[in-house]
This record gives structure tokens, C-alpha cells and sequence, in this order.
């Protein structure tokens, strides 16, 4: 079973190395290091305005480590088959689980830690904190996540209690009483709390799962979220087979549609806009890129550097929306409709256009008042406004044209 | 004459699945296109929406062909594909509203006949769902709605009777019996045979890519007296005569 969980585990990292290798491009790397900069400033430039003694300071470090402490799910690398295939090896299904935990637990640990190196300077100069304290606090996160992880493997067996007991609230709460003793009290309390809870939770289970079936429709579902979240952020950046999106109603965000005209030419608007505002896919691309610029913007000052990022995500967006233009032809209808593909071909480049002046509209606005300077703003304004007329009327059509004639 | 196809050569790549097709649907007529799987059914009604492009031969639509004017043949055309196909984000509404916009309808007016439709198979009260959601029958239902929505000349239906529930069987086959009243032409590919037998006028019987033979029963009966009374019989004999 081990051996089993092994091979897994390779076939796995082998598939998140060939998709880190793509997510990491040049142009990721290049926006990500700006993007560290830019918050690493920001971050040295708080600490710097910090005075001691501060009531918030510990409300604020109680909040980061109690939702970090819940990032790294566990991660059992199941498949829907298992429950059919490993049925039978029910029991032997505990190594199995026991070696998924460890994996987890390295990955999630590396988060903890690296938290807590980036909260430490943080929690010295605003609580004055001395280096041993920072690091017997450390020490009761990475025990409290440990007994996190223990809760999670324990939630793969039918223990009535223990379903209880791995409800969020409950995890939630124990995070919550754990940190804040730690930062009210003494990381020491947190320590013994953290290991008492620890010990615990290891004993009840160890009494316990022998006697338990296994919930293997609820283990292959998480499983499956959490597979598809990975994906999904992988599909960011490029094409993920297993990622299809999801479809999301979003009724208030009719009002949107209410100037596009049931007319003729039409059409394609009228279908392109609705796929964009509620498949995930797409629009979840446009919102993340747009607010990834603005908090960009936001720390950033200059006069060239603002025109050059903000002009950078535009044309993000606006590369990435391009295969949008396909997102239909697997339907036959958008082939039997008796439409002409000009009129297809000019919806989509309103819908560009549109979506385009819509964020930089936004980043204009993040720039404006980061830097409150007329002529940054000035130029900002008319560098986006061209770049947006040339991404939506010229590039996308031609675009699209060459495209189209590489598949006929 | 509505739809002729004449000596149509095609397929998917190189290698031809049709080798040398000819049929014709007149006005007001409904044509019953049979074969076994593989025969070139799909393959055939694919090249009459303009899905392919034939290597060879010509496909008219009263006069046009799509190369003349892809807009006037396709404005003639509507289609109920055998799987149902459907726009994952849009309503059921909006499936129509935009089948009324892509056909140029009058609002109106094509609502009148939607809202009639609607209370016919069923779907009145999901105007505001998904239909990507719906059963396959259901989503076969929205199909023939958004189809016979239209004012067009030629309906192709692929496959209509797997899915459907006996009342929507017979409603749909009253919908064809009225549009060809209007002078509709329909062409339709079925494997339940005893249904095609019934309400077809003419039959296209395909075979490897070929046709076999066409005309209406009684001059299948004639063309092959020893294979029996039924169109099932007559098609079996066809099949086995190429096993031999």
C-alpha cells in the first residue's frame, strides 16, 4: 500500500512539474518578482511606521496564522476507481492513508514555516518579541497543523465523532484558541495546547479507526476539489485538459446585458457576453489579472514604472481572452446559424473592447491615486486608451484571421 | 425541388466516407434517410448543413449553394441534431431569444409560436433554467422548440425518436406533418424503422458510403420483390445481400 501510494505520489509530482515548468514562463517570473518587490517594499515600509505596543498587532498576527494553519489540505491522491478496486483492501488502506499524511504534511509545514520567517520580523518590532518566543510560537503552529492533519485523516473513517470534530468550526476554533494563547498569554501555553491537542486527537484515533469503514465517496471528492483547484490554477496559465469551468447563474449581473439589443448582428454579443460574465473560466481570469494589477499599482510610485504595468496587464488580459473567440465551436449551431462570421468576428471585438476599457479604467483609477500626479496620470490615460483601441480593433481581428486560416 | 445533393464525394479527411451520393427532397416532402452505423447518415446530413465541404459533386438549396451565398442556404436551414447541443451558459429563454436573432425573427411573433411549442412538450414552466442541466430527452425537446421556431424551408433532423417519450414522439411528428403542409421539405435519418415507414414518403437507403436504392415503399417493394412486405425486411435483405 505504501508502495502503492509511492507510485502515486511520482506519476503526481511528475504532472505538477511538467505544469510548474509552463505556470513559471519568463512573463510569470518577470510579473512575480516585480510583484514580490512591490510587496516586500510595501511590507518593510509598514514595519517601519510601527511603534510598539500597538492593540491590533497581535489581532492582526492571530488572523494570518489561524487562516494559514488551515492552507495545505490533505492530500490523498484517491481516484474514483479506488472504490471500487481497493474495496477489498479496506484495512490495508490505513498505511496507505498514514504515508498520503506525511506527504501532506511536508507540504504544508514549508507553508507554515515560511509564514512565520515572514511574520517574525513583524512580531518583533510590534510586540517585541524575542527570537526564542517567535521560535516556540513557530514550533505550536507546525504542532497545530500537524494535529489539523491528524483530524483530516481521521475524517476519512466513519467515526461518528469524529465527523463533528473535523467540521470546520471546530478546526477554526482549535487554530483560534491555540494562537491566541500564544500571542495573549505566552507561546509556551500555545505549545502545550498545541501538543496536548495533538496527542489527543492521535490517541482517540489510533482506539478508533480499526473498528471504521472508510468514506470513500467523501475522500474522493475532496480529492477531486482539490485537484481541480490545482488545476485550475494551472489553467491560468495554460491549457489544463481536466478543467472544463463551471457554469454560474449569477442573476445579478443581468442588469449587464440590458443594452445589448436583440438584434440580428447581435447575435454573438449577446451569447459572448453571457458565457463570459457567467462561466468561471474566463472571467475569473479577467478579475484575478485586474486586481492582481491593482494591488500592484497600488504600491508602486514612479512616473514610468505605473505607465509600464498598467500597459502590461491590458495586454495580459487582452491575450488571454482571444481564445475565448473559439469557446463555441464545439456547439454545431454556431456553424448552422445563418449569421455571418463579420458579424461574429465584430462582436467579439466589442466584447474586447469593452472588457478591455473596463479594467483599464480600473488600473487608471489605482494609479490616480497612488501617485496624485497630473502628469502620470495623464500619460497613463492616453497610453491604455491607445493601447486598448490597438489590442480590440487591430491585433485581436488579425489575430483571429491567422488563426483561422492555420485551421482550414 | 428543395434539397439536391448530386454526386457528392466527402468525408471527414482524405479518404472518402461518401462515395458519390445523389438524392433529392422535394417541397413538402419528408425523406427518410436509413442505413446501419458507419453507413455515411451523419457523415451525409454534416455536408448538407455545411459542416464539410464535399471534395466533389454540389449541394443546392432551392438554387443556392453555400459557396453562392452561405447566408440564404443557411437561413433555409434548421437542425435537431441526434445529440442534444446546447450553450452551457445560456437559459432556455435564451437558447430561443437567440435562435430568434440568429434567424432574423420578428419577436414578437416567433414568441407567439415559442410559448405555443413550450406548453407542447412540456417546458412552459423552465423558461429560466439551463438547459444543459435538463434529461437528454428534455434537452431533444429544447432542440425541436429552437428548430421549429424558424421559418425554414428545410428541416434535418438526425436521429429524433431515441430519447424522446411516446407523447413527444407524436407531438413531433404532428409539428412535421404541419410544416410540410406549408410546403417544408424534411429530411430525417432514424434507425426505428417501423415509425419511418409510417410517416416517410420517400426513403434514401445508404450502405457503405453508397446509395443502395431510394423511392417510396411500394417502389422498394418492386426494386426488390423476394425481401419481404416491411421496410425492416426489405432493409435486412439489403444488409445481408452485402454480407454474402
Amino acid at each position: 500500500m505504501r508502495e502503492l501510494f509511492k507510485n502515486r505520489l511520482q506519476r503526481h509530482l511528475r504532472e505538477m512539474a511538467k505544469y510548474l515548468r509552463l505556470v513559471f514562463n519568463d512573463f510569470f517570473v518577470f510579473a512575480l518578482l516585480f510583484f514580490m518587490g512591490g510587496l516586500g517594499l510595501g511590507y518593510s515600509n509598514i514595519l517601519k511606521s510601527l511603534k510598539p505596543g500597538l492593540w491590533w498587532a497581535p489581532v492582526v498576527a492571530l488572523l494570518v496564522l489561524v487562516i494559514v494553519a488551515q492552507i495545505g489540505r490533505f492530500a490523498t491522491l484517491i481516484e474514483d476507481a479506488d472504490r471500487v478496486f481497493l474495496l477489498p483492501k479496506e484495512r490495508a488502506m490505513h498505511d496507505y492513508f498514514v504515508a498520503a499524511r506525511r506527504y501532506s504534511q511536508f507540504l504544508a509545514q514549508c507553508t507554515q514555516v515560511i509564514t512565520l520567517f515572514i511574520l517574525a520580523s513583524f512580531l518583533s518590532v510590534a510586540l517585541h518579541w524575542t527570537v526564542a518566543k517567535i521560535l516556540i510560537l513557530a514550533v505550536a503552529q507546525i504542532v497545530l497543523k500537524d494535529s489539523l492533519l491528524r483530524l483530516d485523516l481521521a475524517s476519512a473513517y466513519q467515526v461518528t465523532g469524529q465527523r463533528r470534530m473535523n467540521q470546520w468550526g471546530f478546526k477554526w476554533l482549535l487554530a483560534i484558541i491555540v494562537i491566541a494563547s500564544g500571542l495573549w498569554v505566552t507561546p509556551y501555553v500555545a505549545l502545550v495546547l498545541a501538543l496536548v491537542a495533538d496527542g489527543a486527537v492521535a490517541v482517540w484515533f489510533q482506539q478508533h479507526w480499526q473498528k471504521q469503514q472508510i468514506r470513500w465517496r467523501e475522500q474522493i471528492k475532496l480529492e477531486d476539489n482539490r485537484m481541480l483547484g490545482i488545476y485550475r490554477f494551472f489553467n491560468l496559465f495554460t491549457e489544463v485538459p481536466m478543467v472544463s469551468g463551471t457554469i454560474k447563474r449569477r442573476r445579478y449581473l443581468d442588469w449587464l446585458f440590458t443594452g445589448i439589443k436583440p438584434k440580428h448582428s447581435q447575435t454573438y454579443l449577446y451569447l459572448f457576453s453571457r458565457g463570459m460574465v457567467r462561466g468561471t473560466d474566463f472571467s475569473g481570469l479577467v478579475v484575478r489579472l485586474t486586481v492582481i494589477g491593482m494591488l500592484l499599482l497600488y504600491f508602486v510610485r514612479g512616473q514610468w514604472l505605473p505607465v509600464f504595468l498598467a500597459a502590461l496587464f491590458i495586454y495580459l488580459i487582452g491575450f488571454q481572452l482571444l481564445p475565448f473567440f473559439q469557446q463555441y465551436d464545439d456547439v454545431v449551431f454556431t456553424h448552422v446559424y445563418p449569421v455571418l462570421p463579420e458579424f461574429r468576428l465584430k462582436s467579439f471585438v466589442k466584447l474586447v473592447t469593452l472588457i478591455l476599457s473596463t479594467a483599464a479604467l480600473l488600473l487608471w483609477v489605482v494609479v490616480v491615486i497612488a501617485n496624485r500626479q497630473l502628469e502620470t496620470a495623464g500619460i497613463t490615460l492616453l497610453v491604455e486608451a491607445v493601447e486598448v483601441w490597438y489590442l480590440a480593433r487591430i491585433y485581436t481581428p488579425q489575430r483571429l484571421a491567422r488563426a483561422d486560416k492555420n485551421k482550414a | 425541388m428543395a434539397l439536391e445533393v448530386s454526386h457528392v464525394v466527402g468525408g471527414y479527411s482524405q479518404i472518402p466516407v461518401l462515395k458519390d451520393i445523389s438524392f433529392d427532397v422535394k417541397d413538402g416532402e419528408l425523406v427518410g434517410l436509413i442505413g446501419l452505423n458507419g453507413a455515411g447518415k451523419s457523415t451525409t446530413i454534416n455536408h448538407v448543413i455545411g459542416l464539410l465541404t464535399p471534395h466533389k459533386g454540389k449541394i443546392s438549396l432551392n438554387g443556392v449553394t453555400i459557396d453562392q451565398d452561405s447566408q440564404a442556404y443557411k437561413q433555409q436551414i434548421a437542425y435537431i441534431p441526434e445529440t442534444p447541443v446546447l450553450y452551457q451558459e445560456l437559459t432556455l429563454r435564451e437558447h430561443l431569444e437567440m435562435t430568434m436573432m440568429a434567424y432574423d425573427l420578428d419577436q414578437e411573433k416567433a414568441w407567439v409560436t415559442a410559448h405555443k411549442l413550450l406548453k407542447t412538450f412540456r417546458l412552459d414552466n423552465k423558461l429560466d433554467w439551463f438547459p444543459a442541466n435538463f434529461s437528454k430527452g428534455m434537452k431533444q425537446k429544447v432542440m425541436i422548440v429552437c428548430a421549429f421556431l424558424t421559418q425554414a424551408k428545410l428541416f434535418i433532423i438526425d436521429e429524433p425518436f431515441l430519447g424522446l417519450d411516446p407523447l413527444a414522439v407524436n407531438d413531433l411528428l404532428n409539428l412535421i406533418e404541419a410544416r410540410k403542409k406549408t410546403g417544408a421539405s424534411i429530411l430525417m435519418s432514424t434507425h426505428v424503422l417501423d415509425t419511418a415507414q409510417r410517416y416517410c414518403d420517400r426513403f434514401v437507403l445508404l450502405h457503405d458510403g453508397q446509395v443502395k436504392t431510394e423511392g417510396t415503399l411500394s417502389e422498394l417493394q418492386a426494386a426488390l420483390p423476394e425481401a419481404g412486405e416491411s421496410l425492416n425486411d426489405i432493409y435486412l435483405s439489403m444488409t445481408k445481400v452485402d454480407r454474402a
